[in-house]
């Protein structure tokens, strides 16, 4: 059930036929036989992946021997992959409405609070870190506001529609990324108050990306989610749902800034500062919890220069030719948008 | 108020709306660059949605109106002469 992001590149249709079976059983099975049953199953479904999934594996130990502080081993792999398929199981009972096994903490819920107190809504960042999808069942069933989920469907459509018909209503609290408007629908959204959550986590095969230290080596991350913060003038609240044992799960809200103001001259630095911010966050919670990370690609080798340029407000700053050739990311499935993107949020598979 | 209804009129506001979105979104093209019927999403000017927010906010303050978020307004996006046409019919100043 986890092949598909657990290929980097090569993301042929052939993939995603070959997992689909593997997800519709899991689901089928799992409904019918309970968490239980399908925890136990993830054992083997796990091992499967991890014997065949050479690349994830390499991409998993360099990036684990960075979050571990040491030289992380195999067994540290197959904790990776084993956490993601967990994650991934239970994100079919949390949308099919089991959620009353779980036990989820909320921390630091006050700056959210405060922001939704306000009533002018609110941008919250997340990351692949933990689970989105812990975070949309919560805020569907206790949120005073409704809760908005900014996503990138695109590449894992049939996967997405096989996980979402599991609850066809919280489709609804999706805003899809990809079409011209979504980011008028974020506006929209926060204007009524609403909150709104983005992943800025992965740079999109676009300009809208700038590289910043993350851990030992310099990562490119989107500028988009910025962007999008200081437009609307939206207060910015960080959250990382983290899976920190069977069905139990961690949500810590931290404050990331009252509003974003990028100066018209200081533009590029001011989104430098606040990307490196939150990059430094990010590496934080990764040292914190470093087996929930589900950013399966080539993530340090995505600062590849020709991308790495000026947003193009920047004066002088040429729009960069997009979709420039090259190693690495370019064969990873592409955001048809300017958006938290690398081809992906994967909403089917990374919670 | 006096609503451009004429073909140069239209054209008028395509070239005023060519020099905004240059403007605004800061690129490298010259306004006149902008081929009318060109797309400016994906294949053609290559704009993503975020530079849709930061345009339809541009176009609020320039034009008095705001931009909706719909099926509609992606028809409306779909070139320089469509969004052109669209805010001679919305506009309020």
């Amino acid at each position: 059930m986890t092949a598909a992001p657990l290929v980097t590149g090569d993301w042929s249709g052939q993939r995603e036929r070959g997992s689909l079976w593997l997800v519709r059983t899991m689901i089928w099975l799992s409904r019918r036989l309970g968490w239980h049953f399908g925890h136990a199953l993830l054992f083997p479904i796990t091992l499967y992946f991890f014997l065949w999934s050479r690349g994830a594996r390499g991409i998993s130990r360099r990036y684990l021997t960075r979050a571990l502080g040491r030289q992380a081993r195999a067994a540290d792999v197959f904790r990776h992959f084993f956490v993601f398929s967990s994650v991934i199981l239970d994100r079919i009972f949390l949308l099919t409405g089991s959620v009353r096994p779980y036990r989820v903490r909320l921390f630091g819920l006050a700056h959210l609070q405060s922001c939704i107190a306000r009533g002018g809504g609110c941008v919250l960042l997340g990351s692949h870190l933990g689970s989105f999808e812990i975070l949309r069942v919560v805020a569907a069933r206790d949120c005073p506001v409704p809760f908005k989920a900014l996503m990138y469907r695109g590449h894992t459509a049939a996967l997405t529609g096989l996980i979402e018909r599991l609850n066809p209503a919280l489709c609804n609290d999706l805003i899809e990324i990809g079409s011209p408007d979504a980011m008028l629908a974020v506006r929209d959204c926060v204007a009524r108050g609403e909150i709104v959550g983005i992943l800025a986590d992965r740079a999109p095969d676009s300009h809208k990306q700038l590289t910043v230290r993350f851990f030992d080596g310099d990562a490119a991350f989107p500028t988009g989610p910025i962007i999008v913060a200081a437009t609307l003038g939206a207060p910015v609240v960080l959250f990382f749902a983290v899976r920190v044992g069977r069905r139990r799960y961690d949500v810590h809200f931290e404050p990331f800034a009252e509003a974003v103001i990028l100066g018209r001259q200081t533009r590029q630095e001011d989104l430098r500062r606040h990307v490196a911010r939150f990059a430094a966050r990010l590496e934080a919670q990764c040292r914190a919890h470093p087996y929930n990370w589900f950013n399966f690609y080539d993530f340090w080798g995505s600062a590849r220069p020709e991308l790495a340029m000026p947003d193009r407000h920047c004066s002088g700053a040429a729009r960069p030719v997009l979709r420039a050739a090259g190693p690495g990311p370019a064969a990873l499935p592409r955001s048809a948008d300017g958006q938290p993107g690398r081809g992906a949020v994967e909403p089917g598979l990374v919670p | 108020m006096i609503r451009p209804e004429s073909a140069t009129a239209h054209e008028t506001t395509e070239r005023e709306l060519a020099r905004l979105i240059v403007d605004t979104l800061n690129l490298e093209d010259r306004p006149e660059d902008i081929r009318p019927e060109a797309p400016l999403f994906g294949e053609g000017l290559g704009l993503d949605s975020i530079d849709a927010l930061e345009l339809s906010l541009a176009i609020s303050k320039a034009y008095g109106f705001e931009l909706k978020s719909d099926e509609a307004s992606r028809r409306v996006f779909a070139s320089l002469r469509s969004l052109a046409a669209h805010i001679d019919t919305h506009r309020r100043k």
